[in-house]
Formats: structure tokens, sequence, C-alpha cells
């Protein structure tokens, strides 16, 4: 084994992700982005060390020691790790991909990418909270050994459920449906383990056992650690393994696709063209699809609380807050990205006449049909009183007529190719202005609402949102349009965002 | 000159009527401090089949962008003038769209939409041209011959399909509305020989049928040549050669050219 060379493969390969990671052009482009990261983490890191403070403090005079009960509750800390992921890890199929065809054997590289896993900056973050908890806790029973065996305790803990969620992660990328398996295993541990019945403390007490092995170098707790992490280790290689075919050749994707021409949709004419673009959009590019059905997730979800539970039923306010949240939710998520998806055919469009214009024309009757659905689920709180027709169809007009011609002004702005099949999560894409749009269009119908309720009523309010919906909605031709020439005026820098981030 | 109007383009009736002539003034395109582009004057007159020849970097595929106003220019203008129904007429194609509708364009696979198989973007391209169904199917028999089987009927997206087949997907793409303009960068590109060749006989009928005006930039020099009743020469952004067709002096000085053996 030549151990230099192996030493420089990996140096000139951490480099490489290095530079992969600052020259993207979303990084570049987006110094807002960047310090709100830096603030973020920032604050996340006080908090943290203020929590891990006021954990000592809270648990100090109890039954346990303050650590057994942060000990016990592993699983938590865990599972809120095993979410954070979604948005942040990147599996590394796709970086195995460039270095394919080098004279660099495959294995050395996924274990390259796997260990740079394991060794993240990520996974130590959690230390903003265990070290100041650790060095109030531990010493005092176990000593400085104590302190070192807890804090390398947890961050094995910490690499272990990285490739934990790695796996999953490489299985829900093949198939969402993936994402029933943790969860039925988080809820059977959780359910098990926790609620089952009132005496049930095996885990809390295993856990508890488990670190305190830690903090005595007790070697049954390494070898349990090491014995969960070869495992997944192993795994996972061979999962990333056979990912990397699957992203050479993309065998994933090529499927035999039934040609449709949704026939029933040239009634629309020209417009009904773009409409099929746009459910074919969604049904066959993975990013567009999983946009839409987190928003549809959402929408649903809050249209169930909305419909079927007496949660907010002592809360009039609330109940309309959530009633106009059924409706724009979805528009807000979907349509923060509004042509980002087209900017991988932006040429295309742009070399024939008015094509983007017909296009968000298409775009703005999709998303009005969408609300059909939150209006439906309206229909039983209507029945049941909880709110009236007005406020409902207030809410749908408000939606059509004020927060998507909204959302819709991001068209003008918006300049980064997303990469439609893309199955890497790639954090911070979102550039500042769809930050503060979508925070907008989040927080104004809100406030909106608020303000109109507070100082008129339930009834007036909705009067007035229906009467400014109603105008929005009637003049869509002529925003659109508005929206459609600001984009011309802004077209040749958009071309270029868009051929820059494909 | 008068701008085309929208009810000037509806009321024209045949297209035959519509010639197409291009002229460029005083173009200049940089990235950063390095000029891609610097063309004083060049004119293309309708009918041509203009062949666009250069070494990588010499300005071609930018020339066609800004053309198609897909990129802009730091000086100048291009003019797409013509003749409808005896009515001189021209426009800016940075400033109007009435152009687009009589141009057809294929430089990369940022025109395809990806998603949709071969069959499902003629149609879309149909649609949104004013194509019927039955006057889809006639046309894309024309077309039989250069997709070999390969492209029709494969119930494969255009994502999955191989360069070549793109590639024809592209080029049919731009020609399905007949347009009076079409222009192609480096058609030949990915194609196998029968197609390269099938590709050929398209564009020379297409521009006999149609008087259509044609650009077309190409590393082939044998094809190029073969096609092109004009060809002219790009060196880092600048025209340095206009020939006419003019095989004994045109084959020889390209290739010496190209060889490295003179400079023009």
């Amino acid at each position: 084994m030549d151990i230099p060379y192996i030493r420089l493969l990996y140096k000139e390969i951490s480099r490489n992700q290095r530079i992969q990671a600052r020259r993207h052009p979303m990084f570049e482009k987006n110094m807002v982005m960047k310090i709100l990261t830096y603030i973020f983490i920032a604050f996340w890191s006080a908090y943290l060390i203020f929590l891990g403070v006021l954990a000592h403090v809270l648990f100090s005079d109890t039954a346990y020691e303050s650590f057994d009960w942060i000990d016990g509750g592993m699983v938590w800390f865990l599972l809120i790790d095993f979410l954070a992921r979604f948005a942040m890890q990147e599996t590394p199929a796709q970086n195995v991909k460039q270095y394919k065809l080098l004279n660099i054997p495959t294995g050395f590289l996924l274990n390259t990418f796997l260990l740079r896993m394991g060794l993240h900056p990520y996974n130590l973050f959690g230390a903003f909270f265990f070290i100041p908890f650790g060095l109030l806790a531990i010493p005092q029973f176990y000593g400085l050994g104590g302190l070192c065996g807890f804090l390398l305790g947890w961050w094995v803990m910490f690499i272990v459920n990285s490739y934990w969620y790695l796996l999953w992660r490489t299985l829900i990328n093949r198939n969402i449906l993936y994402i029933i398996a943790p969860l039925l295993i988080y809820a059977g541990v959780i359910y098990f383990g926790i609620f089952y019945d009132d005496n049930a403390q095996w885990l809390f007490l295993a856990t508890i056992h488990l670190m305190r092995g830690f903090c005595l170098w007790n070697p049954l707790s390494w070898l349990i650690a090491i014995g969960m992490a070869i495992p997944l280790y192993i795994i996972n290689y061979h999962l990333q393994k056979s990912a990397i075919y699957v992203e050479i050749a993309k065998t994933d994707m090529v499927k035999q696709v039934k040609t449709n021409n949704m026939l029933f949709l040239d009634k629309f004419g020209v417009i009904g063209e773009y409409l099929k673009l746009e459910i074919k959009s969604v049904m066959r590019n993975l990013v567009v699809r999983k946009q839409f059905i987190y928003g549809t997730l959402c929408m649903l979800m809050l249209c169930v609380l909305f419909s079927f539970t007496d949660v907010y039923d002592d809360m009039p306010f609330m109940r309309i807050f959530i009633c106009i949240y059924c409706f724009t939710c979805i528009g807000c998520m979907t349509l923060s990205s509004v042509m980002c998806a087209e900017g991988n055919y932006i040429d295309g469009l742009m070399v024939r006449k008015e094509t983007v214009l017909l296009l968000l024309k298409a775009k703005y009757y999709f998303q009005c049909l969408i609300l059909i659905v939150p209006l439906l689920f309206s229909i039983m709180p209507v029945v049941e009183g909880k709110i009236n027709l007005l406020a409902s169809l207030g809410c749908l007009l408000f939606t059509s007529g004020v927060v998507l011609p909204f959302m819709f002004q991001l068209a003008v702005y918006n300049d980064s190719t997303i990469h439609l099949n893309e199955k890497l999560t790639k954090a911070g894409r979102d550039t500042k202005i769809q930050m503060i749009m979508s925070g907008a269009a989040l927080f104004f119908p809100m406030l909106i609402m608020y303000i109109l309720v507070s100082l008129f009523g339930n009834d007036t309010a909705a009067v007035v949102m229906l009467s400014v919906g109603i105008v929005g909605t009637v003049l869509h031709p002529l925003w659109l349009r508005n929206i459609y020439n600001r984009f011309m005026q802004r077209r040749y820098a958009n071309m270029d965002g868009f051929r820059n981030s494909r | 000159m008068p701008i085309w109007t929208a009810s000037e383009i509806q009321d024209r009736g045949s297209t035959s009527h519509i010639l197409m002539n291009i002229t460029i003034e005083n173009l200049t395109k940089s990235f950063g401090e390095k000029q891609v582009l610097n063309i004083d004057h060049y004119s293309i007159h309708s009918g041509e089949i203009i062949g666009l020849v250069g070494n990588n970097g010499a300005g071609k595929t930018t020339l066609f962008r800004i053309i198609l106003d897909l990129l802009h220019a730091d000086t100048g203008c291009v003019t797409i003038d013509g003749i409808i129904d005896d009515k001189p007429v021209a426009c800016d194609t940075a400033e109007s769209e009435e152009w687009k509708a009589y141009t057809g364009a294929f430089v990369d696979a940022g025109f395809l939409i990806d998603y949709l198989t071969p069959e499902e973007y003629f149609r879309f391209i149909a649609k949104i041209s004013g194509i019927s169904d039955e006057m889809l199917r006639d046309r894309l028999l024309l077309f039989d011959s250069f997709m070999n089987g390969e492209v029709l009927g494969q119930k494969t997206l255009i994502r999955n399909l191989s360069m070549g087949n793109k590639q024809k997907v592209g080029i049919i793409g731009a020609m399905l509305h007949h347009p009076r303009l079409l222009i192609l960068d480096e058609p030949f590109n990915f194609l196998d020989p029968s197609s390269q060749l099938a590709m050929k006989y398209l564009l020379e009928t297409y521009s006999k049928e149609h008087h259509a005006t044609i650009m077309v930039s190409s590393h082939n020099l044998a094809h190029t040549l073969d096609i092109c009743t004009r060809i002219t020469l790009l060196e880092h952004g600048s025209i340095i050669k206009d020939y006419d067709r003019d095989y004994a002096l045109l084959t020889s000085e390209i290739e010496a050219y190209f060889k490295g053996n003179i400079s023009i």
C-alpha cells in the first residue's frame, strides 16, 4: 500500500470538494445566503451552549444524574439529527462519478467519501451542547477521562447516525416509498421503548448504560458502537457502489414511457399545450415532483387539521388563519422556484414568440386548479359552521388574486436552473429574493388577515379578501403581461444565470 | 424601414412571399476582458446557405446566440429584413419578437424539453406553431430516413436518447414549422455517417423547396463545403474571409488555413 500516494489522493479529493462547494454559481452569487448561514450557525451554537448549561441546572436535583437524563434521551437526539440531515447531508455516489474514469480504484474513492462523511464537521455540531453540559456534569463523577469518553461517545453515535441516515437517504432516492421504513422503525422504537406501558424504561436505561460505558471506557460500549458503525459502513459502501452505476448509466431513469397526449387539454388551445408541459414536468422530473409532493402533503396536512380536528375550534382567528394557509402553502412552496425548471430549456423557449408568457399563464391556471382541493376540504368546516362559505371563498380568491401574483413576481428574478432529476440534497440554493418573497408570501396573508379581522371582524375581512381577490384574479392577463415584459427586460441576465447553473 | 407588426404577420397569407435577409452592423461582444466577437458589417441574403467555419473559440456559437437574441451584444445590432406582400419590413432581433415566427434554430441541448418523448416534443412544437396533427404526420414523414427508425416509437424520454438522436430531435424540431431562417450549430455533431449524409440531403432539399436562408456552423469541412453556397471564416471573433462558392480556390485555401500553413 503506497501510503504517500493515498495521502496525496485524499488531499486532492478533499481540496476538489472544497473548491466544488465554493465555486458553485449559487455560492458565489449568494452573499446574503452566506451571511445568513453564518448567523444561523452562530445563533445555534450560542443556543446549544445555553441549552447545555440549562440542561445541567434543570436535571441536577433529580432521581437520576443530569447526564443520565441526557443519555437516556439519546433516541430523541438521534431522531432530530436524522431529520435535520435531510436538509444538510449529500450522498457520495455522484461525487464518485467524476473520478470514475481516472486511474483511482472505485473502492478507494468510496472509502474516501464515506470517511469524509463520518469526519464531517457537522457531526461535531452537537459538541456545542455536550461540551458545556459535560464540563458541568461529568468530571465530578468520572474525571477528565470520563468527560473525554462522554464526548467521544456522543460523537461516535452521531457518526453512526450519519451512516444510518445515508442508508435510508440512498434508498429513498431510489424510491420514495422507502421513507416508510425509517418512520416505522422510529415509531416502533419510541412506542415500545417509551409509551408501551407506564414502566417501559428499557430504552432509557439501555442508553444510560451505553453512555456510562463510554465514560468508564468500558470496551463493551465501544464494541456496541463499532458493531453498529461497521455494518452500516459496509452496507453503505455496497449501496453507494451500485448507486454510482445508476448515476453513470442512469439506468433507473431509462424506463419505457408511454406517450401521453392528454387530449382533453386540447380544447384549451395553445395554453392547453403548456398545461400538458406543466403536468408532465411534475410527473417526470424528480425534483419538481418532490417539490409538488411536499407542497401537496403540507396542504393536505393543513386541510385535515382544518377540516377534521377541533384543535382550533376555540380560536376563531386561528381557524381562518389555518384556512388561508391551506390555500397558499402549495403555491408558496412550488412557486419560489418558478421558471427554474425551465432554465434547462430556456433557449428553446426564447427563440419562439411569447412562449414564456403562455407558459406563465399555464402555470397560473395550474396553480388555480390546485386550489380546488383545499376548497373541497373546506366544505366540512363550512357545513359544521366552523367557518362561513364567504371566508372560505375569500381565502381562495385572495390566494389566486393576491398571493399567486406576488409569488409569480419571482419569474422575473429567478435565474438559477434546478436540475430536474438531481438526487442530491443541495443546501443553500435559494437566492435572497426567493427567500424574501417566499417568507413574505407566507407572512403577509397572516398579517393582512390579522389587521382585517381585528379592525372589521371575520365577515368584513372575508368580504375585503374576496373583493381584492376577484380584482387580482380577473386582472391576471394584465399582471402576467407585466411580469412577462419585465422578464424580457432582464432576459439576458436571466438566460446567462440559467446557462451558468445548468 | 417599418417594423413588422402582428397584424401584418397575420394578414400575410402564405409565408412564401417572405424573404429573409440578415444584416449585422458593428457587432461586438466581450466576456470579461476577452473580446469574442467583432464584426463591422456582414449581410446574409435570402436563400443563401451560409457555412460558418473556424477553430474553437472563433465566435461561431456566440454569433448564433446574438442573432437569436439569446445573448446581449455589447454594441451593434442584428437586423432581419424582408418582403411581406411586396412591402419592405425589418426588425432588430433584440427589439422585436416577430422574426421568431419565421426562424428555426438548434444550438444545443438547451433547446430541448428533455422530459418529453420525441413524439410529444414534436407535437408541442407543432401545436404552438399552428400545425395540425395531420400536417405534423406528413411533415415527419419527410424526416423518416434522417430518423432512421431510432427516434419515433422508442417510448423513451428525450433525455434518455443517445446524443445523436437528441441532435436529430433538435434539428427536426427546428425545421418542423418550415422556418424561413434556419440556424443550426454544428448539426453534423454526434450523427453517424448515414445520418450525416441524410442531414446534408435534408438541408439542400429544404433550401431549394423553401428558399430559406440557412446558417450552419461546422468543424466538418467536407460537408460544409458540399452544401453551403457561401463560407465565412471566423477567427478570434472576426470575419477574416468570406467566400462565395468557388470550389477550386475555396477548398484549397480553407484546408490550408486549418492546417496552419497560411494566414488569410
